[in-house]
């Protein structure tokens, strides 16, 4: 169990914690992308290009957190981007068929989506959590391995947007899908904003709360933790939920701004995501992380990968380069944890 | 350029093309006689459609709603009245392959050797598309490389987005910021890349889409193949060598242009023929290995298998290699089981030339060069130098490849000898 689930410590004074938070690899790592961007391109530092790349660090983030949440129990969540796209097509197809109850045509030709967007938006977010609460009760209750859970669950949901699509896509033409795709405020994407509150909100649960506190509990000796009387079940279920509803905002985000569903998407962003929380310190056997340097793994992450692409760099390397910072990043993080103190 | 979609074409509005002698080969058919010849084929079975007598045929045809795919497809004619003529383009070895290439369509929208438009300014121009592991698609990034050699003021930047569309809207979002002059990319899916070609355009970037569409009504140009002449003629080769007879189709990712408008329009080619009975039905994703597994999984279901539709050449080896390793190539109602396939890598060619594969729609990925020429007038055009091509560009219908030459519904078919264009490593 993590140290300061147990005995908390006192809060630190504000000169401390910036000093602590200069001194994060993480934080100096950002910070040594952004001065080499701005160095070697007259691009990376331009409005258009920190718009873009907020935008793609605000899906990968919110992926992330969920991640980070389940994984701070010792388990994993395999099925964060099957749900995100499959959240959306559910939602989609359930709204089509609401119109067709009510005598309204929602998908015209042309797999157009022309229905109301706040029935999808809700819907998506229902069945993430949906989804994550039976992530949950399989992992929690049945006692299935997360691994072996979320990666049926993954394997399922891709399975099952090629049968409510039929392999088509849906557009998501109404001006809500675009509005949440294309919309900023003072040059900030509304996407991004919607991760900065998800991330708020999760840093407060976590270290704020009896639930984080729980969870916390769970990761570092889920044994003691039952002992404590904790209803580690509960809580298990309540962070498979909470990814699944991740999910569901970053794919209501992620479609938005394509103004499209289609079954094939984001394959593969659920190793992106674990990748994510392991550089941002988050240990797979549960117990050490938080929301906050899984924003800062978020940052360097995507902060890096458009500084690649920025210099012409072919994909090819830079799946190298993700590959080589998460080799890093798992070698270095017991002795980082050690001198964080997470 | 006169270029329609089908219903317009259907009423009439489209004119069709001059014919011209097909001379270097010494064949009979007129090459932009291919071209109508096919286009007025699809006008007939497009009518017929609607009026499907095969149940198994028409059921799938209706359930995947191909008929709204069909609709939308154009088909019309080549630009500037261009003519095309088998022995035409050019010879080179593709920067990424380094292969021997010869490309069909190096004469189509022409322009010169040397530099483009300013000659004083490098254009920096992005190409952007999936799979550096698959034959067809690095035929194609050659044929661009190979245009954009041809200009010393062409700057070309290449990036394999790997089958993530999110990826390939981030490059051209990219390529945005850093104000690239033009960018040509090879969706694999239509609807992802409609918004960021929109940002692009947006931003005053011609774009110009390759083999298949994009979502954007705003997309400078979009250079399209034959893929309703693909399927069609598939379906026409089938008719004529045999009546009847259960088959499995291994198809592309649904959803996808290429599956849509083939399987579509093979459908409606064979839709009246009763005695097809469709007894397989794969999404193989233009893999060989999966196109294998169904295959296999098809002959074991099935003790009668007659006919292997592929909407792909890797589909159609992967069948191949299944059918040959279960011992049922000369099985079947017609002695053999009959493989229909899409794209002319030499690997099909060479098993045309064997009779294992007994019919190629030759689809050709030697048109990158076709769509940076066109970007570079759009580019030229918005500085003013010229005009800019039409929006559609459509590449000439190709006559379908057999073993040896036949004529089907006024199709004249060419031998895998006569077709100079195959693409990918030699095989023999």
């Amino acid at each position: 169990m993590s140290a300061s689930a147990d005995h908390p410590r006192p809060r630190p004074s504000l000169f401390a914690s910036s000093l602590r938070i200069a001194r994060d690899p993480l934080v100096l790592l950002i910070l040594a992308i952004l001065v080499l961007g701005s160095l070697t391109s007259e691009y990376y530092l331009t409005m258009r290009n920190l718009e873009t790349l907020l935008r793609f660090m605000a899906v990968i983030g919110l992926l992330s957190l969920g991640v980070t949440i389940v994984m701070l129990t010792g388990r994993i969540d395999l099925s964060v981007a099957a749900i995100m796209v499959f959240s959306v097509i559910s939602a989609v197809v359930f709204t089509k068929l609401l119109g067709g109850w009510i005598g309204e045509r929602w998908v015209v030709r042309g797999n157009s989506f022309v229905g109301p967007a706040s029935v999808v938006f809700l819907a998506t977010l229902v069945v993430g959590c949906v989804l994550g609460l039976m992530n949950g009760i399989g992992i929690a209750h049945f006692k299935v391995s997360s691994f072996i859970m979320t990666l049926v669950t993954l394997t399922a949901l891709r399975g099952g947007n090629y049968i409510l699509t039929d392999g088509h896509p849906y557009y998501l033409q109404s001006d809500a899908f675009r509005w949440v795709g294309n919309a900023d405020f003072l040059g900030i994407p509304f996407s991004f904003l919607v991760f900065c509150s998800v991330l708020a909100f999760l840093a407060w649960l976590m270290g704020r709360t009896n639930f984080g506190r729980h969870v916390y509990a769970i990761g570092g000796n889920e044994k003691a933790a039952i002992y404590a009387g904790l209803k580690t079940n509960r809580i298990v279920i309540l962070t498979f939920m909470i990814s699944g509803l991740c999910s569901a905002v970053a794919g209501i985000l992620f479609t938005s701004r394509l103004a499209s569903v289609d079954a094939p998407l984001a394959s593969g962003y659920e190793l992106t995501a674990i990748a994510i929380a392991v550089i941002g310190g988050t240990a797979l056997s549960g117990g050490v992380g938080s929301p906050w340097r899984t924003l800062l793994a978020a940052v360097a992450f995507a902060a890096g990968l458009n500084l690649l692409s920025i210099w012409g760099v072919s994909t090819w390397y830079q799946n190298l380069a993700i590959g080589l910072t998460l080799l890093i990043a798992v070698g270095l993080s017991p002795a980082s944890r050690k001198r964080l103190q997470l | 350029m006169l270029s329609t979609n089908r219903r317009q074409f259907l009423g009439g509005a489209a004119s069709l093309a001059v014919v011209a002698p097909w001379a270097k080969v010494g064949l009979a058919q007129e090459t932009q006689g291919v071209h109508s010849i096919l286009n007025d084929l699809i006008r007939q079975y497009a009518a017929a459609a609607s009026s499907m007598t095969n149940p198994s045929v028409r059921d799938l045809y209706e359930q995947d709603g191909f008929q709204d795919y069909l609709e939308a497809y154009p088909v019309g004619d080549l630009v500037d009245g261009f003519v095309w003529e088998p022995g035409m383009g050019a010879e080179f070895e593709g920067p990424y392959s380094n292969l021997p290439i010869k490309a069909p369509f190096t004469d189509y929208i022409p322009l010169d050797e040397g530099p483009v438009l300013d000659p004083d300014r490098t254009y920096r121009i992005g190409f952007v598309f999936h799979g550096f592991n698959h034959p067809w698609l690095i035929s194609l990034a050659d044929t661009v490389a190979w245009e954009a050699a041809r200009h010393p003021n062409i700057e070309l930047e290449v990036i394999d987005a790997e089958f993530d569309d999110s990826r390939m809207g981030q490059v051209i979002d990219t390529w945005i910021t850093r104000q690239f002059d033009g960018i040509v990319l090879w969706p694999a899916r239509e609807a992802p890349m409609g918004p960021p070609v929109d940002r692009a355009i947006e931003a005053g970037i011609p774009v110009v889409s390759l083999d298949r569409r994009t979502s954007s009504s705003a997309i400078s140009s979009e250079v399209l193949g034959n893929f309703y002449a693909n399927g069609l003629q598939q379906g026409l080769y089938l008719k004529h060598v045999v009546s009847e007879g259960n088959m499995v189709l291994n198809r592309k990712d649904l959803g996808s242009t290429a599956d849509s408008i083939r399987t579509g329009a093979f459908l409606q080619a064979i839709g009246n023929t009763d005695g097809f009975e469709i007894v397989g039905n794969y999404h193989t994703n233009s893999q060989r290995s999966l196109a294998f597994d169904a295959t296999a999984d098809a002959l074991q279901a099935n003790s009668q298998f007659d006919i292997s539709f592929n909407t792909g050449g890797e589909e159609a080896l992967g069948a191949l290699g299944a059918i040959e390793e279960a011992g049922r190539l000369n099985s079947g109602s017609s002695g053999k089981i009959i493989i229909l396939a899409n794209d002319d890598a030499k690997e099909i060619m060479a098993n045309i030339r064997s009779g294992a594969i007994d019919m190629v729609a030759p689809y050709t990925p030697l048109i990158g060069d076709v769509g940076l020429r066109a970007l570079i007038r759009h580019i030229g055009a918005n500085e003013g130098r010229n005009e800019a091509p039409p929006r559609l560009i459509i590449t000439p219908n190709l006559p379908m490849v057999t073993r040896t030459n036949m004529t089907i519904e006024g199709v004249q078919t060419l031998t895998p000898d006569e077709w100079l264009y195959a693409y990918g490593p030699a095989v023999e």
